[in-house]
């Protein structure tokens, strides 16, 4: 049955499914990239407070980001769980990866409550709409991970993964994957380097 | 299964999965120490670390999808697709940020210029005048450039209008509704470029009645109305030329050397 599925005829005799995902983080990098972009475009051209210095808290984030990294590990662990067909571990590994990613999305739950209580919101400022809008797709990004990731827990619970299903496994891998590289950019641009702008002129040009 | 072996001797064991995530801890590790003296302090010593920080999250990036999603084990074509889609997402934001670069000033500048107070987005929708620092232009007047209705009227039994000069903005929708109250003449407003209006009305003379007394695609010719018998009134809409001065004139023969008015565009 497996190698039934797995050698079926492709035209670039790659696997359908994964060419897909691919196709759609490579695209998905479009979306972010965009974002990013006018990030910097408006980086610095606040006309009105909170700016970055006042309310971003680098520390904090810096946890979660150990967080979302660890969850990566997790990840790869589900696989090779997978492809080692231990039901109990696939499971396991599987939910502690939604779970760090669920603890990486309270983080972000509260950032946004504490920046929202001093001040910043979607519409009070340039800082604010571009931070709430890339920051918030990326937390959609998470959140959609975390659904995917439960759903097939329970497929897994159910005896349904196993080295015959691993490509389910391994694209929602790549996926959540791709959702840590992203922070990963982001977490460099808007904390470690933009966290430090204030207004109303940006710093190091 | 000959496949599957091979499958999974693809991807890296746990030992160097642990590695991998060892390497990318002690990597975030770095990066927090490099700022963490920065915390909550605005300065720009910080600048020249810019570039490491960047790269330091640039070889994040690829260990990542190397190791962690496979492409280094994987079928190259997987990273030529993800590597295309990462170079496009680089164009569009060079290209964007080019674009905002390239333009005089910056968006904060234009932003000062033109920026009305949040809160008092409702008062200036409701047509009410916005007072405070809102950093206006205290220039000009504000010029209408919704449609606007401007009257002329035929000064009864004479042969001219009741006004001399009317004014629009450039781009408005404009509607001249003309009067003719009088008995006995019949009438047109014609607008014309500046000094044409008697050169018009002699050409108009020629094109006849049934062409409203107008050279039918005369260049110097803006717009006109229909040619009005009397008691008779009409009007004309059109969409007010670039700034500068005008005329309207009456083109029935041998009135334009009396019947004319400046036409002022803002």
């Amino acid at each position: 049955m497996a190698h039934a599925i797995e050698h079926e005829y492709t035209t670039t005799g790659l696997n359908h499914r994964k060419m897909l995902m691919w196709v759609f983080l490579g695209s998905d990098c479009l979306f972010f990239g965009s974002l990013i972009a006018t990030y910097m475009v408006y980086r610095g051209q606040s006309l009105v407070g909170p700016y970055p210095v006042d309310i971003i808290n680098v520390p904090v984030t810096t946890i979660s980001t150990f967080v979302l990294l660890l969850s990566s590990f997790a990840m790869v662990q589900a696989l090779a769980a997978t492809h080692a067909d231990n039901r109990r571990a696939i499971v396991g590994w599987l939910l502690a990866t939604a779970f760090l990613g669920a603890i990486f999305i309270g983080f972000q739950i509260v950032e946004f409550n504490t920046f929202k209580n001093e001040g910043l919101t979607l519409g009070g400022n340039l800082f604010g709409a571009t931070f709430f809008t890339l920051t918030g797709f990326h937390g959609a990004h998470v959140t959609l991970g975390i659904i995917w990731l439960v759903a097939l827990a329970i497929l897994g619970k159910k005896g349904r993964l196993g080295p015959n299903t691993a490509l389910d496994v391994e694209l929602c891998g790549l996926y959540w994957h791709f959702v840590d590289i992203v922070w990963i950019v982001i977490f460099t641009l808007l904390y470690l380097i933009g966290g430090f702008d204030a207004g109303p002129a940006p710093l190091g040009g | 299964m000959a496949h599957q072996t091979e499958h999974t001797t693809n991807h890296p064991s746990t030992k160097q999965y642990v590695t991998i995530a060892i390497i990318l801890f002690a990597i975030t590790i770095v990066e927090f120490l490099l700022i963490w003296d920065r915390v909550g302090i605005a300065d720009d010593l910080g600048a020249s670390k810019i570039p490491l920080l960047v790269a330091l999250s640039a070889v994040k990036f690829a260990i990542v999808i190397l190791f962690y999603m496979h492409l280094k084990f994987d079928n190259p074509f997987f990273l030529r697709v993800f590597v295309a889609g990462l170079t496009l997402a680089f164009l569009v934001g060079i290209a964007v940020i080019s674009l905002f670069v390239g333009f005089e000033g910056k968006p904060r500048t234009f932003a000062q210029n033109t920026a009305v107070p949040y809160e008092e987005h409702a008062e200036k929708d409701s047509g009410e005048a916005v007072t405070g620092e809102t950093g206006a232009k205290e220039t000009d007047t504000p010029i209408m450039t919704g449609p606007v209705t401007l009257v002329v009227g035929v000064a009864g039994e004479t042969l001219g209008f009741d006004t001399q000069s009317i004014t629009a903005a450039s781009g408005a929708e404009v509607t001249i509704s003309v009067t003719n109250p009088s008995a006995n003449n019949s009438h047109n407003l014609v607008i014309v470029k500046a000094g044409t209006k008697d050169a018009v009305a002699a050409d108009g003379t020629a094109a006849g009645p049934t062409n409203d007394w107008v050279t039918p695609g005369d260049s110097r010719v803006i717009a006109h109305t229909k040619l009005l018998t009397p008691g008779v009134d009409g009007e004309v809409t059109f969409t007010a030329p670039a700034p500068g001065t005008y005329q309207f004139v009456c083109t029935f023969p041998g009135h334009n050397f009396t019947m004319f008015g400046d036409f002022v565009v803002n």
